[in-house]
């Protein structure tokens, strides 16, 4: 037993370096994706909420565009989406395979559709009240978004993203198939590819351990700022 | 002044349009309270909300001051808006704000030359050792204190009451009418209250409108009890309610 497990141990010191580098791919395709989310979901899952039916910004043609494109993105098969996006990212990047940053334009739209919706969902659980409130004060548009809605929300805008994050995690592991690395990717190469299973599983419980520290520090933050 | 001149309101319900409110003339004085009385549905929240604009008239117009609030830009209706005070039933308090931070709101959204500070305003309502708690900490009664704090730190000319003690019980609802008379008493602003429950407008109003299906019957001088309100611990008003006959 304890020659296995020192053997283990040293298989395990073996492709370490391996692994830390592809743990930094994942990283790299994860910044890029929670970037997007905040930078360009949040608007856009204001918008989403703000120009639906029976709210006083209601705008049909404009909700219903970033509608198609929220479920359009998100009804792909993430996997046909990277493929899609081939032409695309080869266009403006120069290269579209091998490289984490090349692999992280698909990741950057599904993450904006995915959390978009989210924050879509988070703000239509404020109460109606709440906006009325905001109407009788006279408070334009912005003052509504920055001054009461997110207010409101930001507990469960917080454990939204953590979600969210979560399953970038998720898509981030196919990135392999164009090039892209990140630790799922070294998982399916080393475990599936090679059969060495004990460095497969190895990998497997890293991508677990992420993902209970995003759900952790989610969680813990959205409690802090939850004073419901 | 307030006045309300042949409007009506209709809602686009899907099979056919709800009538809310039809042909009310009505005007309210400055410095007045103002009550209007009715069952549920009688439309007396609609007519509430034309003031400051929440709602616009079908036809008809409504003005305050002088200024036809139906026909506004957003920007003047903006400025309308800010001029009006207005509280709820459900208080409709911010829940991640402190009580200092949720009375100060208005503040931060638009300058009032004459606004009053947060620890005066407080100070009225008798909450001034609550300034950093946060309203899930404070009873029902003291939610509609802030929520009155909040109405009054712009010193509005008109408050609005929409069924501000419908959501509290009879003691409660006492205390809130005392400290609207006193806003009254101190402030001179209109004020004008929405309700079911008859003893608030006895209490508190000079004049009331009775409604109906959309339509005011009748509007009354109120005749207010001269005896002081008489304010009984809950478990003696409990005995003497359960064991009357």
């Amino acid at each position: 037993m304890t020659e296995a497990l020192r053997l283990y141990i040293d298989r395990v010191i073996e492709f370490m370096p391996r692994m830390l580098e592809s743990l930094g791919e994942t990283g790299i395709m994860l910044f890029f994706a929670m970037l997007a989310a905040i930078l360009a979901g949040i608007p856009v899952g204001t918008l989403l909420y703000l120009t639906s039916e029976g709210q006083p910004t209601e705008n049909r043609p404009l909700n219903r565009i970033i509608n198609a494109f929220v479920n359009i993105i998100r009804s792909f098969p993430f996997l046909l989406l990277v493929v899609a996006m081939q032409p695309f990212i080869r266009q403006v990047y120069g290269r579209a395979t091998g490289d984490p940053i090349a692999a992280s334009f698909p990741m950057v739209v599904i993450a904006i559709a995915l959390y978009a919706r989210f924050v879509e969902q988070s703000l239509n659980e404020i109460p109606r009240g709440i906006l009325e409130t905001a109407q009788s004060m006279g408070a334009t548009t912005w003052q509504l978004v920055w001054k009461f809605l997110y207010v409101e929300a930001r507990s469960s805008l917080v454990i939204g993203f953590a979600t969210a994050t979560i399953s970038f995690v998720s898509y981030s592991t196919i990135m392999g198939v164009v090039g892209g690395g990140g630790i799922g990717d070294f998982a399916i190469r080393y475990g599936y590819q090679r059969y060495e299973t004990d460095i497969m599983y190895t990998a497997i419980v890293l991508i677990i351990i992420l993902v209970e520290i995003f759900q952790w520090l989610g969680l813990k933050l959205a409690k802090k700022l939850d004073k419901r | 002044m307030i006045e309300f001149n042949q409007v009506d309101k209709m809602f686009d319900e899907k099979d056919k349009p709800l009538i809310a409110l039809s042909d009310i003339t009505l005007s309210i004085h400055k410095g007045e309270t103002f009550g209007v009385v009715g069952e549920s549905g009688a439309g007396k929240s609609t007519l509430l909300r034309l003031i400051n604009a929440l709602e616009k008239p079908t036809n008809g117009s409504v003005s305050v001051n002088g200024i036809d609030v139906s026909n506004l830009s957003k920007k003047k209706l903006r400025q309308a808006q800010k001029q009006i005070g207005m509280i709820f039933q459900q208080f409709n308090l911010l829940n991640n704000k402190t009580v200092g931070e949720n009375v100060h709101l208005p503040l931060e959204l638009h300058d009032y030359p004459a606004a009053l500070t947060t620890d005066e305003v407080l100070r009225f309502v008798g909450l001034e050792d609550k300034k950093d708690s946060y309203p899930s900490q404070l009873s029902g009664g003291q939610k509609q204190r802030v929520g009155i704090a909040r109405a009054l730190i712009t010193r509005p000319d008109i408050l609005l009451c929409d069924e501000p003690t419908s959501a509290l019980d009879q003691n409660t609802t006492e205390e809130i009418v005392e400290v609207l008379k006193k806003v009254h008493r101190e402030f001179k602003m209109t004020i004008v209250v929405v309700t079911h429950e008859l003893p608030v407008i006895k209490e508190l109003c000079e004049r009331a409108a009775i409604m109906e299906q959309g339509e005011i019957r009748k509007v009354i001088t109120v005749k207010r009890s001269t005896e002081q309100a008489n304010v009984k611990p809950y478990h003696e008003r409990a005995i003497e309610v359960l064991t009357d006959d």
